[in-house]
């Protein structure tokens, strides 16, 4: 769906030159919700302004749709494509003069007059983001919360394929951020949107997002699902980011002298319900010492283990774990 | 008190200082607004942004603002002459008032499309929006009172120019001043010449908030 090929991007300012983005490629996969994490100055919210074409990248290209490089098409191709890719932001970006209803028919009054069956489609948004009763209030007499709405209706006016958040929830309580979190991946399992998150939070990254690509100063460090991240962390960015949610196994296999008989395991949903240590614990009579244990964002088990026993007790138990179901990981 | 008024004059000095006003007021607003959007599209990261444009319009700001409007109304009387015909009365102030004025408010426009001008070009430009239609529909109606405490700042100095224009031969009430009031010392057509002029920049103050408080969503 969107395939960033070799993005480069660099910023002169007063310092000098400043390289916002080094060597970028990722492709983003159709109809998933794909967060991009990474500490301020990583490059992340250049990064998602390049899919749209608010930054031109300096070299490389970015394929979306049926185009091979956005950067390529006219000004008037661009305005067209820019229909089918909406964003909402951090500040949301209302207008303060304009009411709930004005703002979310923006993208339309843009370009022409709004029509009968525009009124219609902008009322039923208004009912899609639960906003019923605001269509005459303006911006400053609504909470973060609802001005996100507001921003996620207009986004979605224009009817676009890809929806790309900006740090949707950085401006709200925790409170909130839950409830627009949730109404992001009510609308794109409604309206089959792929959509691109940029954030700082891993909790964001935690409560929706399916892949997830951990930036730092201009690079990606690495790209994967969100299991995999959780259960196979390649960098020391993303375990910081893991701690922050109480996810970084890191850390607690650090606090073990001997890690030789430690392993993570990770397991369905279907076996969450089996007493599975206890079974193999009986079976072939070792001792297992549970370091750590979480359900991860896609309701998968993961577990951090010791297991006491003779060699061959253990190589057992560890085949009876993956005949189960269970992927092993030796720390 | 106000033994040396005469009526007749009083209305006729009081209408000229309303029509300089006004009419160079109504320029202002329309040489300014242009000016003053064309420096903030111009300018760095704004929509069209053009160095040699920019610098050009910045620098004619400048330096039409730096200069002291009872110079700039002497330096500008050849220019006045050729469009007017003649160097007197209340029209021939209107050249010096709007080429004085423009650029102040020039300025004041650039500042407040400044305010929120990033990003309300980003929200414009990620909904694909011409760069028309970001400034006519989403920045212009979004600095819309700033434009128009702008524009009242502005006409309550030109009501104070145009006592200055008055002095050297404009008409209006200040002319009435200086001729009356200060040249043969009858100084209750200084004090009401002005209370008038008082009179009309409280007015104008009346009409900017009335305005501004129709428009404004709180």
């Amino acid at each position: 769906m969107i395939t960033l090929t070799d993005i480069s991007k660099t910023f002169k300012t007063k310092q000098g030159t400043f390289n916002a983005l080094k060597n970028i490629s990722l492709s983003i996969e159709e109809n998933t919700i794909h967060g991009i994490i990474g500490p301020s100055g990583a490059g992340k919210s250049t990064l998602i302004r390049v899919i749209n074409q608010l930054e031109k990248q300096d070299t490389g290209t970015v394929g979306v749709f049926e185009y091979t490089d956005v950067k390529k098409l006219n000004k008037e191709s661009t305005r067209m494509y820019r229909k089918r890719v909406s964003m909402i932001f951090q500040n949301f970006n209302l207008l303060e003069q304009k009411t709930v209803f004005q703002n979310i028919g923006l993208p339309i009054i843009l370009h022409q007059r709004l029509k009968e069956t525009d009124i219609t489609l902008i009322r039923e948004l208004i009912t899609l983001v639960g906003l019923n009763g605001y269509e005459n209030s303006y911006p400053n007499e609504l909470s973060g919360g609802q001005k996100q709405r507001v921003g996620i209706a207009r986004a979605l006016v224009s009817k676009p394929e890809i929806l790309l958040c900006d740090e949707p929830t950085s401006a709200l309580d925790t409170q909130t951020i839950k409830t627009v979190l949730e109404l992001i991946k009510t609308i794109k399992e409604k309206l089959n949107l792929t959509v691109v998150i940029v954030t700082h939070d891993m909790n964001v990254i935690k409560e929706i997002c399916e892949e997830v690509t951990v930036m730092n100063e201009g690079e990606i460090v690495e790209s994967d699902n969100i299991d995999n991240i959780i259960f196979n962390p390649q960098s020391p960015v993303t375990s910081g980011l893991l701690g922050t949610i109480g996810l970084d196994i890191k850390q607690f296999i650090s606090k073990k002298v001997t890690k030789e008989n430690m392993f993570v395991l990770l397991f369905d949903k279907s076996i969450i319900n089996q007493s599975l240590i206890s079974r193999v614990v009986q079976i072939h009579s070792v001792n297992i010492n549970i370091l750590y244990a979480n359900i991860t964002p896609n309701n998968k088990g993961i577990m951090l283990i010791e297991i006491n026993g003779n060699q061959s007790k253990i190589q057992s138990t560890i085949k009876e774990l993956i005949n189960r179901g269970v992927e092993v990981k030796h720390v | 008190m106000f033994s040396n008024i005469d009526n007749e004059a009083f209305i006729k000095a009081f209408q000229e200082t309303i029509f300089m006003s006004f009419v160079s007021t109504l320029f202002v607003f329309i040489f300014g607004l242009l000016l003053g959007i064309t420096l903030f599209a111009t300018g760095k990261q704004s929509i069209n942004q053009n160095k040699i444009i920019y610098q050009i319009s910045s620098i004619i700001t400048n330096i039409l603002r730096s200069i002291p409007f009872l110079i700039l109304i002497v330096l500008l009387v050849p220019f006045t002459k050729l469009i007017v015909g003649t160097i007197l009365g209340a029209k021939a102030a209107l050249p010096a008032l709007i080429i004085g004025a423009t650029p102040y408010y020039a300025r004041l426009v650039e500042l407040t499309l400044n305010e929120k001008g990033k990003y309300l070009i980003e929200t414009g430009q990620a909904f694909g929006a011409s760069n028309y239609k970001i400034i006519t529909k989403i920045i212009i109606p979004e600095s819309l009172i700033g434009i128009i405490r702008g524009i009242t700042v502005t006409a309550i100095m030109i009501v104070g120019y145009t006592s200055i224009a008055g002095a050297i031969g404009a008409g209006g009430l200040g002319n009435l001043a200086y001729l009356y009031g200060f040249t043969r010392n009858q100084i209750d057509v200084t004090i009401l010449a002005t209370l008038l002029i008082i009179g009309i920049i409280l007015f104008i103050q009346l009409i900017s908030d009335i305005l501004i408080k129709k428009i404004q969503k709180t």
